[in-house]
C-alpha cells in the first residue's frame, strides 16, 4: 500500500501507533527514529515518499505495517518494490530487524522467483 | 422546446442531488465533530498543522492585504461619510462595512483561493494515488483523520483572520477619524463601541462559522470524485472553487437577509 505522498516518512509510520493507540507525537516520533536507526536509515525520517530510494521505501512501508498490534505482514512481489535487489538477503535482515513488532509474515510472489528466495526459504 | 424543458429538469435534479449530498456530508462532518471518539494524538496533530498552513503561513500577505486595502477603504469611507453628513452615523457604518460585511468576505476570499483550492487538490491526489485506501486498510477513518481537521481548521482559520482583519481596518480609521473629524483615541473606540450590536456580532460570528465550514466543506467533497485518472484532479479542483464560489455567494445572501429582516 503506498505511503502517504504528503506526510513525512516518520509521520507515515508513527500514524498507526497514534491513531489506535493515542500515542503522543513526541513518543511516537522517538519509537519510530528507534527503528530507522535498527536500519541505518534514521536520515529518512524527515523526508516524503518521492524522495525515497526503493530500499528506504521498502522498510518505511515494512515498518508501517509491522506498527500495527499484532499484525500480520502481508508483502505482495517484494521485488517490484525493489527491482534493484538481486535475492531476498535485504528482504531478510528487514525482516529480522523488525521480527519482534509483527505476529506473521506472508510473502507472496510468482513461481519464477522461486530462484531468489534463498535465505527465507518456500 | 422539449429538448430545452428536459436540460432544464436534468440541470434542476442535478443540481438539488449536489445540494443534497453537500448537506449530507455536512452532516457527517458536524456530527464527527461532536463526538470525542474522533479526536486522537493523530487528528490534533493534523489540526495544529492544518491552522499554522491556513492562518499562520498566510499572516504577513495578510496583514500588509489588510493594511493597505483597509486604509485606502477607511480613507474613502471617512471622506464619503463628511461629505454626506453623516458623523453621527460614523460608528454605525463602520461596525456594519468592516466587521459584519467586509472582514469576512475578503478573509474568505483569500482563504478559498489558497487553502480552498489546496485541500480540493490534495483530496484529489490522494484518491488518485489510491492513499484513501491505504488510510482504509490500517483502519484509519478518513472522515476522522483528514477531513474533519481540515473542516475544523477552516472554522477556526476564517473566524480568527476576520476579527483580526477588523482589528486592523478599525484601527487604520483612526488615522482618518483623527484627521478628518478631529476624534481622539478614546472618542473613537466610544463611538466604535457604542456602535457595536449584539446580534450583528452573532450574524458574523454565524456567518464565518459558515463560511469557513463551507470552504473545506466542498473542497473536500470534490476530492473525493476525483477517478484514477491523473486528468481527473483538475477537473474536481475547478469544479469544487466553482461551488465554493457558489456556497460563499450564497451565505452571504442568507446573512444580508439575516441582518436586514
Amino acid at each position: 500500500m503506498p505511503l502517504i505522498s504528503n506526510l513525512d516518512v516518520w509521520v507515515n509510520i508513527a500514524l498507526i501507533k497514534q491513531y489506535h493507540e493515542n500515542l503522543s507525537a513526541d513518543k511516537a516520533q522517538e519509537l519510530v527514529i528507534r527503528y530507522l536507526t535498527g536500519y541505518g536509515m534514521e536520515h529518512i525520517s524527515n523526508k516524503r515518499n518521492p524522495a525515497l530510494t526503493n530500499r528506504e521505501r521498502f522498510c518505511a512501508m515494512l515498518l508501517r505495517a509491522a506498527m500495527v498490534r499484532d499484525s500480520i505482514v502481508v508483502i505482495d512481489r517484494p521485488f517490484t518494490i525493489i527491482p534493484d535487489v538481486q535475492d531476498d538477503r535485504f528482504i531478510y535482515d528487514s525482516l529480522k530487524a523488525v521480527d519482534d513488532s509483527f505476529k506473521e509474515c506472508h510473502i507472496f510472489d510468482y513461481l519464477w522467483s522461486k530462484d531468489r528466495y534463498r535465505m527465507i526459504g518456500l | 422546446m422539449i429538448n430545452a424543458i428536459v436540460r432544464i429538469g436534468t440541470t434542476t435534479i442535478n443540481v438539488t442531488r449536489t445540494f443534497r449530498d453537500t448537506l449530507s456530508f455536512a452532516f457527517t462532518i458536524i456530527l464527527k465533530m461532536f463526538n470525542k471518539n474522533s479526536y486522537n494524538s493523530a487528528t490534533r496533530l493534523v489540526i495544529i498543522h492544518q491552522i499554522y498552513f491556513t492562518s499562520i503561513q498566510i499572516l504577513p500577505l495578510f496583514i500588509g492585504i489588510s493594511i493597505i486595502f483597509g486604509t485606502l477603504l477607511m480613507g474613502i469611507v471617512f471622506q464619503i461619510i463628511k461629505n454626506l453628513g453623516l458623523a453621527e452615523h460614523l460608528g454605525r457604518i463602520l461596525m456594519n462595512l468592516v466587521v459584519t460585511e467586509l472582514a469576512p468576505f475578503v478573509t474568505v476570499l483569500l482563504i478559498a483561493l489558497r487553502s480552498s483550492s489546496a485541500i480540493n487538490a490534495e483530496i484529489a491526489v490522494m484518491k488518485v494515488n489510491k492513499e484513501l485506501n491505504t488510510l482504509d486498510k490500517f483502519n484509519i477513518g478518513t472522515v476522522d483523520y483528514l477531513f474533519l481537521p481540515r473542516v475544523i481548521n477552516g472554522v477556526i482559520s476564517v473566524v480568527l483572520l476576520s476579527a483580526f482583519f477588523s482589528i486592523l481596518v478599525l484601527t487604520s480609521g483612526l488615522l482618518f477619524s483623527k484627521l478628518l473629524f478631529g476624534l481622539s483615541l478614546e472618542s473613537y473606540s466610544n463611538v466604535l463601541l457604542s456602535s457595536a450590536n449584539f446580534y450583528d456580532i452573532v450574524i458574523s460570528l454565524i456567518k464565518c462559522c459558515a463560511f469557513g465550514f463551507f470552504i473545506t466543506l466542498i473542497p473536500i467533497r470534490f476530492g473525493l470524485h476525483a477517478t484514477n485518472d491523473l486528468t481527473s484532479i483538475p477537473i474536481s479542483v475547478l469544479n469544487g472553487m466553482v461551488d465554493v464560489f457558489i456556497a460563499i455567494v450564497f451565505i452571504e445572501v442568507l446573512s444580508l437577509i439575516l441582518i436586514f429582516i
